[in-house]
């Protein structure tokens, strides 16, 4: 039994392999970790994707409300900064752009981006963001190591002119917690829930087990 | 005082029409389990808890969730994250799912090594093996209602399977499907199926399978029949009231079995990919076919098969022949009473060949389990292939080896073990 138990955690270990679908294209990912507990750089990141990305990249599974409520941004500010349609605050984030209009201008329909971190993986995102690079047989000029001939053009290419290495590499990690947040808005709750839930579970359980070996006692 | 004799009194008014006390003695506070009974008993208890907690949480996830192609991805996104703790109930009902096939193959595999299917309980073994089929078409009707990349495209591979059988295949999976590909006319029937005709289903065969247990009462590690020494009142000598001693065990069993459960939903929800794949995180697309596309990790062992037959015979194509195959190493549990003629139940008295076929059972299935999960390569289709043989070679070579090795003598008692 001993052997088959080895044999049983020699096969499962292998499974680790198969986990490692997250090659980003062409390269490996660069090493991330998103941080989305960090509430300033998640709001960072929001204003940079409202800014940058929303125009064509719709959250449509997300409210405003909820993001501005999770990022402690206060309504009315969210409201008049952040909004630029007629959207009222309890809407899903609905972009203003039409699909026909988005083929006409880029050849493709640019996907919805509220799961992309769970789609893809928070470093996907961030190497993605990281891997421009100038290529003239592209519609745009450019092209992308992790997503090869994507229709995207480098939207953040003044951003990346503009700032030194380290603090680009800070602007796409902020946009990187940020999509990361909003793929899973409830994982903060969610583990902090956990804790009180095991918490209480051990406690249970440890009583079980008393009320277990009492009983236990009688049959010997 | 005064109370008691109120509740005595409602009780026995009770009891004269309908015999309460009687069926809660029986089947609960009284029924008498063997006292040796170990860890692997305690399975069938955690199934009854999470086939509970699935029923409260579809139930609840059924009040948000739109069965229609349009509607279904962004309805569970809905739950997702406008749903008071919609996140929870749906991660609970997605890694209970899981935990429903974890539990029920450790459950089944206590009956393979015990012989816990010997006479006289073959049909408490058909209720389960029945309730095992029914299972995976609950899971996989399940998993087809997000509507995501990996819902679709799994229905699409399954549900196409169908169309390998000669003859009638095409329209057997058109009949199936209710469209020529997989449509929302194939989600909303799925959809039924598994909020109704599946749930109905696997609820009566629990109840059949509990009622055959409790009539013949529970094997145990030895295989040792304790309805052979009885006390003065008719209860067998080696066993216990359930109440209180086998329920404390299962209490504590819940506990961590629960702590293990809800490290899961709250801290790993997705298991890595196993319990909920991220290509599902992408909605449902007919014109984008993944890369990749995987069973859940509970099918995988009967994917590996599929995938191992590639080769026609007899003027069958290899896909139909696959698919007979993946069949076969389910049904072929149902016969199991059958195939084994060994004098004893458990593998503790059993000779050498039982336990090295039940070894290379074990090995071949976990094995498969991990073929089925990783892209085939030439090496991997021919391991698949050997396992597939080392799977049915547990089974078919059962009727030989049972009868020709040398068993050891199964106590009389449970207190000589």
């Amino acid at each position: 039994m001993r052997l088959l138990a080895l044999l049983a955690i020699s096969f499962f270990s292998g499974l680790s392999f198969t986990a490692s679908e997250y090659k980003c294209g062409s390269i490996e990912c660069y090493e991330f970790s998103a941080d989305t507990k960090d509430k300033e750089s998640l709001q960072r990141g929001l204003s940079a994707y409202m800014n940058y990305c929303y125009g064509c990249h719709s959250l449509k599974y997300s409210r405003y409300k909820r993001v501005a409520e999770d990022l402690a941004i206060p309504l009315s500010i969210f409201e008049q900064n952040l909004i630029f349609d007629d959207s009222k605050i309890g809407d899903l984030m609905h972009i203003s752009l039409k699909e026909s209009k988005a083929i006409e201008l880029l050849g493709a329909k640019p996907p919805d981006l509220t799961l992309e971190a769970r789609l893809r993986s928070p470093e996907w995102i961030y190497t993605y963001l990281d891997t421009f690079y100038e290529d003239s047989s592209r519609p745009y000029g450019v092209n992308n190591k992790v997503y090869v001939n994507v229709s995207m053009p480098h939207v953040l290419e003044d951003i990346q002119s503009e700032l030194s290495d380290e603090d680009y590499d800070r602007y796409i990690a902020d946009i990187t917690n940020f999509l990361t947040y909003v793929s899973d808005p409830s994982a903060e709750t969610r583990k902090q829930l956990g804790i009180y839930v095991i918490l209480f579970l051990l406690i249970f359980t440890a009583f079980a087990y008393l009320v277990y070996r009492e009983f236990k006692k009688d049959l010997k | 005082m005064a109370t008691d004799t109120r509740t005595k009194r409602l009780l026995n008014w009770v009891d004269f029409r309908f015999p309460l006390t009687e069926v809660f003695e029986r089947h609960l506070s009284k029924y008498p389990a063997p006292t040796n009974l170990n860890i692997w008993y305690l399975f069938g208890f955690l199934l009854i808890v999470v086939l509970a907690m699935q029923i409260v949480t579809g139930l609840w996830l059924m009040m948000n969730y739109t069965n229609s192609a349009e509607e279904a991805f962004s309805s569970v996104e809905y739950i997702m994250r406008d749903v008071e703790y919609g996140w929870l109930i749906r991660y609970m009902h997605a890694a209970g799912a899981s935990a429903f096939f974890a539990l029920i193959y450790l459950h089944m595999f206590r009956g393979m090594m015990y012989g816990s299917y010997q006479k006289p309980r073959e049909l408490i073994w058909l209720g389960g093996w029945f309730t095992y089929l029914i299972l995976m078409a609950e899971g996989f009707t399940g998993y087809v209602l997000p509507w995501g990349q990996m819902s679709f495209w799994a229905a699409q591979v399954i549900i196409s399977l169908f169309s390998s059988i000669p003859v009638v295949g095409e329209d057997l999976a058109t009949w199936i499907r209710g469209d020529y590909l997989v449509s929302g006319i194939t989600l909303s029937r799925l959809f039924a199926f598994h909020v109704v005709l599946l749930p109905i289903l696997l609820i009566a065969i629990v109840f059949f399978h509990i009622l055959a247990l409790h009539e013949i009462g529970s094997n145990n590690p030895d295989g040792i029949d304790v309805k052979k020494h009885l006390d003065e009142d008719g209860v067998p000598l080696d066993t216990k009231p359930f109440f209180p001693y086998d329920i404390s065990h299962d209490i504590f069993a819940l506990g961590v079995f629960l702590i293990i459960f809800c490290s899961v939903v709250f801290f790993f929800p997705t298991g890595g990919g196993y319990i909920i794949e991220y290509v599902n995180y992408e909605p449902a697309n007919p014109l984008s076919t993944p890369a990749h596309i995987v069973p859940s990790w509970y099918y995988t062992p009967f994917y590996a098969m599929l995938r191992a037959v590639d080769f026609p015979l007899f003027g069958l194509t290899a896909k139909f022949l696959g698919f007979a195959t993946m069949m076969a190493a389910v049904a072929i549990f149902a016969v199991l009473p059958w195939l084994d003629r060994s004098p004893v139940k458990s593998i503790k008295y059993k000779g050498i060949l039982s336990k090295t076929f039940l070894g290379i059972f074990v090995v071949s299935f976990f094995a498969l389990c991990y073929l089925g999960m990783v892209p085939p390569t030439e090496t991997k289709t021919l391991m698949s292939k050997i396992f597939t043989i080392g799977y049915f070679s547990y089974f078919l070579l059962m009727p030989i080896y049972t009868r020709i090795e040398k068993c050891k003598p199964v106590p009389e008692r449970v207190a000589q073990v």
